[in-house]
């Protein structure tokens, strides 16, 4: 083992951590303001990069334009879920599982749809920069040092907003005792929109920064969906800012183990430190800074 | 997404939406008249063999019109019945059931998958029923069944068109990047046959299937140094996560990859990649230019590998009805059907032990160069 090739499985593992994380995020903000384990988060990673993808490359969209629109895309699929069908049911007692089971089969209905409206093909975005940075033999794309500096941009301003913002204080407040909330004056079903709406718009920045390095077809979502749960739960369920820390210990045990084991064992070693990890601090990583707020 | 992928997505979409209900535009018709000779076919339009039935459907119906527009089969008009297992061998094995009993079909081609031909080849072994599988033979069981023909070549003989090519170029020293599906079956096959090419296989690095990041394995093999690299996957990822660690050895995939789905998925990565296959609709061989001119005219795509195989499963079969006529029974048929044929795809010859007798003469090797399908002048010689 060299030190070039653990600085390679390093970038590749911090590359995908933050995309695990991205998602991860989206996915606890989400269980944090509604208790709903959203399986279709992976999903709105895909309706965001196939959205830019689209408007850029068919409808002549400028690039900028065209991320917006499409992180807007994931954020609108957010709060229409939360809308459209989170609201009714909740508002009929809905218990946990029927949650997830709505849920899955918006994201079976997503994926189809995408099938059949976009085919199998699988498309790329362009890179945010070209070209590749080498260190000690170690190559990593100009494209994967945007994506960790965004993403953890991203993180940064999502703990800024729920501290800092009497908007994301609300929704926390909401999300910890709804009826305490209530008493105060704030809009708690308004606050559970926003959550999906927040959701939402981290699942697509995820979709979009990762579509120049992977490409974005209407499998996607499934994948992204298991590797951002596992970041979720990793970092403390109900702590948007513990998935980052649970993306980027799943992403670099997974490249650390093809390096220091073998491929073929990747997903056991990797796998045994998560249930290490659990069993060790069940409630996450960052689990009880989460019921401090996160 | 370019004018011209555009035009293939839409294309592809017209395929697996409309196939079965557009009629394909013929050659000018000679009339059939009486019953039509119904011949079953199975493959995976939907869920994960997608990829390969819908192509398949699109080279089956083909073959169809083409058949009935020059005069059907001894007059009477050829009716192929496809039907959809969605990749499940369970729907596979019900949907021959209702062909092989309702329909009463003489023959069945399909279905897509292995798990799904060897399900079946239960209904259509035990009734006598000729089989040609859009698969390479599987499991040990399929050599029982005496009625059974394949038009895709088995694993053996992708691993061995691999080799063939590494020996080429004389390379010894091969790494070997794999998927945990497809690419374990043919490293099996590949394994065994490495010292008689004189082969070394410094690094075998796997990944999951559907795996979005390979870098870490792709820097492995790499690092071994190898004279040139075997990819052996059904996905787009692997390439380019190897030309983004900027690997500059020569690359090898297996057909597996060959489809423009991966294609189009592998961006700038999809340059400078041999792929050892059978059809190349850019630049096809001489008895191939009639079927590729076909297909264009009528799907406005270009044909890949599956299409050319479906589409001469219905020309072998329908030559062995012509031959014993309609009535004959299975077993006739059966006899009439294991002979050689030159196909689109390649020669077959039925009788032989893989149930394929595709020589490895017949593959071609591709070059993706700036995205697009070349031919090389390579064949192995035999």
């Amino acid at each position: 083992m060299t030190l070039s090739l653990v600085l390679q499985a390093i970038f590749a593992g911090v590359t995908n951590g933050i995309v695990y994380a991205l998602v991860g995020m989206g996915l606890s903000a989400i269980f944090k303001g509604s208790r709903v384990i959203n399986a279709m988060q992976g999903e709105f990673s895909v309706v965001g990069a196939m959205t830019t993808v689209l408007l850029l490359t068919k409808a002549g969209w400028p690039y900028p334009a065209a991320i917006a629109a499409g992180a807007l895309a994931g954020a609108l699929l957010g709060a229409g879920l939360e809308l459209a069908f989170v609201r009714h049911m909740a508002r009929k007692n809905a218990s946990e599982d029927s949650f997830l089971l709505l849920t899955i089969g918006l994201a079976l209905t997503l994926s189809a749809g995408t099938l059949f409206f976009v085919g199998r093909d699988g498309y790329l975005l362009p890179p945010f920069g070209e070209g590749v940075l080498i260190v000690l033999d170690a190559v990593i794309q100009f494209h994967a040092l945007w994506l960790i500096a965004i993403g953890i941009g991203a993180t940064l301003a999502l703990r800024a907003f729920f501290h800092r913002t009497s908007v994301g204080l609300s929704m926390m407040a909401a999300s910890i005792d709804a009826d305490g909330a209530a008493t105060t004056g704030i809009n708690v079903a308004r606050m559970r929109t926003y959550t999906f709406f927040l959701g939402g718009l981290l699942g697509a920045l995820g979709g979009i920064l990762v579509t120049p390095l992977v490409a974005v077809d209407y499998q996607l979502g499934l994948n992204l969906t298991l590797k951002g749960f596992a970041a979720a739960v990793l970092g403390g369920l109900t702590n948007p800012l513990g998935a980052a820390v649970g993306g980027l210990t799943l992403g670099l045990v997974e490249s650390l183990a093809i390096i220091g084991i073998s491929s073929s064992y990747k997903d056991v070693v990797a796998f045994t430190v998560l249930i290490v990890i659990m069993i060790l601090m069940p409630n996450g990583i960052l689990g009880r800074a989460g019921r401090r707020g996160g | 997404m370019s004018l011209s992928s555009f035009a293939r997505l839409t294309g592809a979409a017209a395929l697996v939406g409309l196939s079965a209900f557009a009629a394909p535009t013929a050659p000018a018709s000679a009339q059939t008249s009486g019953d039509p000779i119904k011949v079953g076919a199975i493959v995976s339009v939907t869920g994960a063999g997608a990829g390969l039935g819908g192509p398949e459907r699109a080279g089956l119906l083909l073959a169809e019109k083409e058949i009935n527009a020059k005069g059907g089969i001894n007059g009477r008009p050829l009716k192929i019945i496809v039907e959809d297992d969605a990749s499940n061998p369970d729907t596979a094995l019900s949907k021959a059931n209702d062909l092989v009993f309702n329909q009463k079909v003489v023959a069945l081609l399909g279905p897509s998958l292995t798990a799904s031909t060897v399900a079946v080849g239960g209904v259509t072994h035990a009734n006598k029923i000729p089989q040609i599988a859009f698969t390479g033979i599987g499991p040990a069981v399929e050599r029982e069944r005496k009625c059974l023909a394949h038009v895709l070549p088995p694993q053996k003989l992708n691993a061995q068109a691999l080799l063939e090519y590494a020996k080429n170029i004389k390379a010894t020293k091969i790494g070997v990047l794999h998927d945990a599906g497809y690419g374990n079956v043919v490293l099996a096959e590949l394994k065994p046959m490495v010292d008689k090419y004189g082969v070394k296989l410094v690094a075998i690095e796997k990944f999951e299937i559907g795996a979005t990041d390979t870098t870490t394995q792709a820097a492995k093999v790499k690092a071994s140094q190898p004279d040139a690299i075997f990819i052996i996957a059904t996905s787009a990822t692997p390439f380019r996560n190897i030309k983004q660690i900027q690997a500059t050895q020569p690359i090898v995939a297996a057909i597996g990859s060959s489809s423009y789905d991966y294609v189009n998925a592998m961006g700038p990565a999809a340059d400078n990649i041999v792929i050892p296959e059978f059809l190349v609709g850019e630049d096809p061989l001489p008895h191939q230019k009639a079927f590729v001119e076909l297909f264009k005219q009528t799907y406005n795509s270009t044909p890949k590998n599956y299409e050319a195989a479906a589409y001469d499963a219905a020309n072998i079969i329908a030559a062995a009805i012509k031959k014993v006529g309609p009535d004959a029974g299975g077993e006739k048929l059966c006899a009439a059907m294991k002979t050689p044929y030159s196909g689109v795809l390649a020669n077959y010859d039925f009788s032989a032990d893989d149930m394929t007798g595709i020589p490895v003469g017949s593959y071609i090797y591709s070059k993706l160069v700036g995205g697009k399908y070349t031919r090389t002048p390579f064949r192995v010689t035999q």
